[in-house]
C-alpha cells in the first residue's frame, strides 16, 4: 500500500469523522464545564439536528447547506426546551439524577425521530459524488465542507469565549458558580446560551454525519461514545482539546481497520478511553473548567 | 450622623439553628468597622447576614434608608454592597483583567473609570492584567478579589478574613489598601482573625462571642480593655 493510498482511504475519512466527532465533543465539554454533568442525550440530538435537516430538504426542496442553518436553530430551540421541562428542575439534586434524565431523554428523541421519520435509511442526496484529485490526493467536496465548517464553528465559539461579555460570562460561571452569583451573573442565561450553543453544534455534527454517509435513527447513539471519548481524551472543559481528542479518535478508528477487522472499528473509541483514565485521566490539555 | 448600615437586634442563622442572638452593629460612611472575636463566634456569619446569605428570624437591616432585610443577594449587590469571600474569591482561569470585568458585570456602559480606580488602587494589578489570576501569590489574589468587588461601585465592602494566610508584610499592604478604599468613599466592614492588629488599624471594632454582641468601642479603646486584651492576647 502506498501512501496515497494510506491518505486517500484511512486519513481523510478520519479527518472527517474527527471533525465530525470534534462538533459533539465541544459541546459535552461546554456542559459538563458548566453544568457539570454529562449529558447522555448528546448523540441523540445529533440525529435529531440531521432530520431537522433532511425534513427542510425534501419539504422546502433546498439545498443540504442551506438546510445547515435551519437544522442548527431547530435543534437549538429543541435544546433549550429539554433543559427548561426536564433538566432544570433537576438542577439542585445529585447530579447522577440528571445524567439518567438525559438517558431517557436520548430514548425519547430517538423514538420522536423513528415515528416522524421511520427507521429507514435516508440520504440528504441520491447519486454517487466522485472526490477532485488534489495531486493525488482525492477528497469530496462535502469532506472540505465538514472540516471546514468544524474550524470556522469552533473558531467562532472560542472568539465568543474569550472576547464577549457573555462569553466570558460562561467561563466565570464554569470558573467559579458562587462568585459569578455574587458578581451579579444570571446563571439562567448563562445555562440557555451553553443550551443553544452545545445543541447547535450537535445539530451540525449530526447534519455532517449524514451528508458523509447517510441518516438512521441510530447515527447518533453511535457517535456518543467516540464524542464522549474526545472529549476526555482532550481534557474536559477544553474547548480546543475537544477538537484534537476529536480529531484522533476518528482518525484511530479509520486507521484500525489496517489491523483489525472493520467490525470493531467502534470499539477504538473505548480503547482509547480506557487507556487515557488509566493513564493521563486529565486529558492531553489538562483538564480544567472553560 | 446617621449610619450607613445599621443591624438591628438581629437573630438568625443557617436553616434552623440560631447562631446569630440579637446582634447590633453599625457602620457609618467613611469608617473601617472590624468584627473580631473567638473561633464559633458568629463573626462571619454576622457579615454574611448583612449580604442576604441568612436565614433571619427577628430584628432588622438598613442600608442608606432602605430596608434590606431579606433581600436577595443579586439585589443587595446592585444596592451597593460587594461581598469578598474568605476563600474562593477569583476567577482562577481568567486573567486579572478577566476577573475585574466580571466584577462590573451588572454595569452597563463604560467600564473604563471603573477600571482606572481599581487599577491606581492596585498598581500591581495594572502590570500584570493579562495575568491569569489563578497563578497570583495568595497577597495579589486578595488584591483581585477587592478589585473584583469594587468594580460596582459600592458603597459598602465587606471583607471576609482578607489578611487569612498571608504573611505580615502582605497583612500590612492589605490594610494600607483598605485605609485607601475607605479614603475614596467607600465603607468598609471587615471580620478578622488577626484581632490585635485589625483593631489597631480600624476605626471602630465589635467583638462577638457565642453570637452575641459583647464589646463595642474604638479600636484603640478595645485593645486597652483588660477583657478584651484577656480573650485574645492571653492576659
Amino acid at each position: 500500500m502506498d501512501l496515497f493510498e494510506l491518505v486517500n482511504f484511512y486519513v481523510v475519512p478520519g479527518i472527517v469523522l474527527g471533525s465530525i466527532y470534534a462538533l459533539g465533543a465541544v459541546g459535552i465539554t461546554l456542559i459538563f464545564a458548566i453544568l457539570r454533568y454529562a449529558h447522555l442525550a448528546h448523540g441523540d440530538l445529533a440525529t435529531l439536528g440531521a432530520f431537522i435537516a433532511l425534513a427542510a430538504v425534501t419539504g422546502m426542496g433546498v439545498s443540504p447547506y442551506v438546510a445547515l442553518p435551519i437544522a442548527v436553530l431547530g435543534t437549538a430551540a429543541v435544546a433549550v426546551g429539554i433543559d427548561k421541562v426536564f433538566y432544570e428542575h433537576l438542577r439542585e439534586r445529585p447530579k447522577i439524577v440528571t445524567v439518567m434524565a438525559s438517558l431517557g431523554i436520548a430514548l425519547m428523541i430517538r423514538a420522536v425521530v423513528q415515528v416522524v421519520w421511520g427507521v429507514d435509511t435516508q440520504t440528504y442526496s441520491r447519486g454517487i459524488v466522485r472526490p477532485e484529485d488534489y495531486f493525488g490526493i482525492r477528497i469530496r467536496d462535502r469532506e472540505i465542507y465538514t472540516l471546514l465548517a468544524m474550524v470556522v464553528l469552533v473558531g467562532v465559539l472560542q472568539l465568543f469565549l474569550t472576547r464577549s461579555k457573555w462569553g466570558k460570562a460562561m467561563r466565570a460561571m464554569s470558573d467559579n458558580p458562587n462568585l459569578a452569583l455574587l458578581s451579579g451573573i444570571d446563571n439562567k442565561k448563562v445555562v440557555m446560551l451553553t443550551w443553544v450553543i452545545a445543541g447547535g453544534l450537535c445539530a451540525a455534527s449530526g447534519f455532517f454525519l449524514g451528508i458523509n454517509t447517510e441518516l438512521k435513527a441510530m447515527m447518533g447513539w453511535h457517535m456518543l461514545l467516540p464524542m464522549f471519548a474526545a472529549a476526555i481524551l482532550g481534557g474536559v472543559g477544553r474547548v480546543e482539546g475537544a477538537v484534537l481528542g476529536g480529531l484522533i479518535v476518528g482518525i484511530a478508528e479509520e486507521l484500525s481497520v489496517l489491523v483489525i477487522p472493520s467490525e470493531y472499528k467502534a470499539a477504538m473509541a473505548f480503547a482509547i478511553l480506557l487507556f487515557m483514565l488509566l493513564v493521563r485521566p486529565t486529558g492531553l490539555l489538562k483538564g480544567k473548567v472553560l | 450622623m446617621s449610619a450607613l448600615l445599621s443591624m438591628e437586634n438581629l437573630t438568625g442563622g443557617y436553616g434552623e439553628a440560631d447562631i446569630l442572638q440579637d446582634v447590633s452593629l453599625t457602620v457609618a460612611q467613611d469608617e473601617i468597622v472590624v468584627i473580631v472575636g473567638p473561633n464559633g463566634a458568629g463573626k462571619s456569619t454576622a457579615m454574611k447576614s448583612v449580604f442576604g446569605l441568612l436565614t433571619i428570624r427577628g430584628g432588622k437591616m438598613l442600608f442608606d434608608e432602605d430596608d434590606i432585610t431579606g433581600w436577595v443577594p443579586n439585589r443587595i449587590v446592585q444596592r451597593g454592597i460587594c461581598y469578598v469571600p474568605q476563600v474562593d474569591n477569583i476567577f482562577r482561569e481568567m486573567s486579572i483583567h478577566e476577573n475585574l470585568e466580571m466584577g462590573g458585570f451588572l454595569k452597563t456602559g463604560d467600564l473604563s473609570a471603573a477600571y482606572d480606580r481599581v487599577y491606581t488602587l492596585f498598581p500591581d494589578l495594572k502590570e500584570r492584567r493579562k495575568t491569569m489570576a489563578g497563578s497570583l501569590s495568595g497577597g495579589q489574589r486578595q488584591m483581585v478579589a477587592m478589585g473584583r468587588a469594587l468594580m460596582l461601585d459600592p458603597k459598602l465592602l465587606l471583607l471576609d478574613e482578607p489578611t487569612a494566610g498571608l504573611s505580615p508584610k502582605y497583612m500590612e499592604q492589605i490594610f494600607q489598601i483598605c485605609r485607601d478604599v475607605r479614603d475614596t468613599g467607600v465603607a468598609i466592614l471587615l471580620v478578622e482573625q488577626h484581632a490585635k492588629q485589625a483593631l489597631a488599624f480600624a476605626d471602630r471594632g465589635y467583638v462577638l462571642a457565642a453570637g452575641k454582641n459583647r464589646h463595642e468601642g474604638t479600636g484603640a479603646d478595645l485593645l486597652a480593655d483588660r477583657e478584651v486584651a484577656e480573650m485574645f492576647l492571653g492576659g
